[in-house]
């Protein structure tokens, strides 16, 4: 008997005691960052139609700095928020609708082409885009009619296509604004998706569990630091720095690149420490929160060297190798939450590579 | 069967046109982008991927890419997919539930269906891997008979109306992971994992001390055993699951290694009918990095080069076929699924929900999409 009760110590001893409660930090999660960051960018993309309005009924050097300083807004409000790729901004396609990325290949510039060789009109009117390709109706889009690759603002622009691209680029603006509308209410409906992640159990059709509710919340935070590195850094990086291709920095024709990476990075800091799970982390981890909020503020060091716009100064000076440490930031970032972090507090990430076949 | 089918060349419009005409209720879905890529007319012959997936609601699917990565359409399924079988005149294909599931779904959009779920036979339950006969009218679906603790291979016809298992083979072992059918349609391979479970127990492994995985090569119109082959005994633990043909006929097979995690055996292997099974190294700072897993096994369209994917390391290797040396590596974490696209590239797909488009292991890949939500299960299939 003596054996059994020390074996069972043992085994006992052996088993982290996981916290099983995590109802409280995905309701601070909604209330500081999923309900007020989708609210601001709702908010920053409602001016948007009105910027392209002014733009367009009087072209000049006022009206298109105020147009280019409600794009980088709301790319900027974007960029904190694309990275909650679970509830509210799975619906209708909202995020890809927004923002179609990656598109390596260029499909929504070849779209484009196509309905201005067309003539479609039905890109002018904001019911009739929505059932266009996802690809033409967000901030994309809009950056490939109202910038020049140089960054310069040409909406607006005196020419045949003034009218056309003034109605297009009306009903991008108005679709994005209706879209981050949509998007918030449904945060900040308490019986909408909040609902789902904050009443897991055996009747919820999404949650068995608050902790499987905390692993979309955080696995897709994880997704968003590989998304910023994988996606948004290393097909600009190249293979080499001679072979840099700084147009492939996402928003960099809009001039837009630094601060759109700056703000997911930054986001994704925020809605993590939003969560507030220091009391929930075994004490001998808890050094891993200071880690990672100071390799979150190395990131951001490295973004401030950059100096915009990407496109035309990128390759100079130590950018190539800002942004090359950077990506080994996220790496360490990546790592500390998908393995450390992740494991201190017993969550479950990685589809494949936790449980394969 | 259906002649006028099996001679049909392949058409990305009528394939998804076809699924189009299922879209009833809410097992199919038609993306918007694909509603305008549908049209344009350059892209009919581009090739179409089917691989499945989860949601971020935990639903379960499979999703038909195409290969810029777009999600053209999605079907979905009753629990979480594993492989996907394609039937060699490409007018149908299979979802297996992943292993211990009992059901697959059998989508052939020509023959205006909807598609159909078939239940594993009482007693038996679906590993997540099946081919198809060469006249596609047969399907074999690896499965477990529980309660013998054996493997077999369950034979469906599906020329009728109705689906129907006519019978199954020996699979000649234990825990049959994959079966694919040779190029010249006379025999089946299989992989015999080796590792017993039961479904009473979930994905419990019942015999590790006592595992015993081998690569058979068996007659297809009789089930006889041509061949079996094992390797070493000091390598029983490392369970043979996934694997890909090479144009002679080879089997290229990754394992997943069962004993102490401080051991880094080699986790690939090369299996033909009449020659003993040849070990692949692979360098040690890549190996050591794998964690003793395969997850799956591709070879791209020349048959020149093979991909095998390691999700739990964050890494895709390659190999030279014609000799067996590796070529490189390329980090895409929790990738898992590849398939070949255009003449020498891979398209892999992760966990992420990325979809990468790997030509050369020395360079990064290329992105080419993330359908927002999506996490890929292991396997991904070139329908074209």
């Amino acid at each position: 008997m003596r054996l059994l009760i020390l074996a069972t110590l043992a085994i006992c001893a052996a088993l982290p005691a996981y916290a099983d409660d995590f109802k409280s930090p995905l309701d601070r999660f909604i209330s500081a960052y999923a309900r007020p960051e989708t609210a601001e960018f709702s908010q920053t993309a409602n001016v948007l139609p009105g910027a392209v309005e002014a733009i367009c009924q009087d072209t000049g050097k006022e009206t298109k700095a105020a147009f280019a300083s409600s794009f980088a807004d709301t790319v900027g409000g974007l960029s904190r928020i694309h990275f909650l790729r679970f509830g509210p901004l799975l619906e209708n396609d909202r995020l890809s609708r927004l923002s179609f990325l990656p598109d390596p290949r260029g499909i929504t510039q070849r779209q484009i082409r196509k309905i201005y060789a067309a003539r479609d009109e039905s890109v002018l009117s904001v019911a009739s885009l929505r059932s266009k390709s996802v690809a033409l109706q967000g901030l994309t889009a809009l950056q490939l009619i109202a910038f020049d690759r140089l960054g310069a603002v040409v909406l607006g622009k005196a020419g045949d296509n003034r009218e056309f691209t003034c109605g297009y680029a009306l009903a991008i603006a108005q679709n994005v604004a209706e879209i981050s509308k949509s998007l918030a209410e449904d945060w900040a409906d308490p019986k909408g998706f909040s609902s789902v992640l904050l009443s897991a159990g055996p009747e919820n059709a999404s949650y068995k569990s608050s902790k499987e509710a905390l692993e979309t919340v955080f696995n897709g935070l994880v997704t968003g630091v590989i998304i910023t590195k994988d996606q948004d850094l290393l097909p600009a990086l190249g293979s080499s720095e001679a072979k840099a291709r700084p147009r492939r920095f996402p928003y960099s024709r809009s001039e837009n690149a630094v601060p759109y990476l700056s703000g997911e990075i930054a986001g994704i800091r925020d809605a993590f420490f939003s969560l507030g799970l220091k009391s929930l982390t075994p004490e001998e981890h808890v050094w891993l929160l200071d880690t990672l909020n100071f390799e979150f503020g190395n990131a951001q060091t490295y973004l401030k060297k950059l100096e915009p716009p990407l496109r035309q100064t990128f390759g100079e000076g130590g950018s190539y190798g800002s942004v090359k440490a950077l990506t080994i930031t996220l790496d360490s970032i990546r790592e500390l939450l998908s393995q450390e972090f992740a494991g201190a507090l017993g969550l479950s990430g990685g589809f494949n590579a936790l449980d394969g076949d | 069967m259906n002649k006028n089918a099996m001679l049909k060349p392949f058409s990305r419009r009528d394939f998804l046109a076809a699924l189009g005409g299922l879209a009833v209720g809410q097992a199919f879905t038609v993306s918007t982008l694909a509603e305008s890529l549908l049209t344009k007319t350059d892209g009919d012959a581009s090739p179409l991927f089917a691989s499945a997936y989860q949601l971020a609601n935990g639903d379960y699917g499979i999703g038909i890419v195409d290969d810029l990565g777009q999600m053209l359409a999605r079907i979905s399924l009753p629990g979480r997919g594993h492989g996907v079988a394609v039937s060699p005149d490409r007018t149908r294909l299979v979802a297996f539930a992943r292993r211990p599931g009992t059901f697959a779904v059998v989508i052939r959009p020509f023959e205006n269906r909807s598609p159909e779920v078939v239940a594993s036979e009482t007693g038996r339950h679906f590993f997540g891997h099946g081919c198809f006969s060469a006249d596609s009218r047969l399907l074999y679906a690896v499965e477990n008979d529980f309660a013998a603790s054996r493997g077999v291979i369950g034979i469906y016809d599906l020329s009728g109306h109705e689906i129907t298992r006519i019978g199954e083979f020996d699979a000649q072992g234990i825990g049959p992971h994959e079966a694919l059918l040779s190029s010249d349609g006379r025999t089946l391979v299989v992989a015999n994992g080796g590792i017993e479970t039961h479904p009473d127990k979930g994905r419990e492994k019942l015999n590790l001390d006592t595992m015993e995985p081998s690569v058979v090569f068996l007659d297809v119109a009789t089930g006889g055993l041509r061949t079996s082959h094992a390797l070493d005994p000091s390598l029983h633990q490392l369970s043979l699951r996934h694997m890909a043909l090479d144009a002679k006929g080879r089997a290229w097979v990754g394992g997943q290694f069962e004993g102490p995690e401080d051991e880094t055996p080699p986790l690939v292997a090369v299996f033909s009918q009449d020659d003993a099974p040849k070990l692949l190294a692979t360098p040690n700072r890549i190996l050591s990095n794998l964690k003793n897993y395969i997850g799956s096994v591709t070879a791209n369209v020349t048959g020149d080069v093979i991909a095998t994917s390691a999700p739990r390391g964050g890494q895709v290797l390659f190999w030279n076929v014609s000799d067996g040396r590796f070529l490189g590596s390329q980090a895409i974490v929790d990738g898992c699924g590849v398939a070949p696209i255009d003449l020498d590239s891979f398209l892999v797909s992760d966990g992420n929900g990325a979809l990468s488009f790997v030509k050369d292991p020395t360079l990064p890949a290329e992105i080419l999409a993330r359908p927002p939500g999506i996490s890929w299960d292991n396997h991904m299939a070139a329908l074209s």
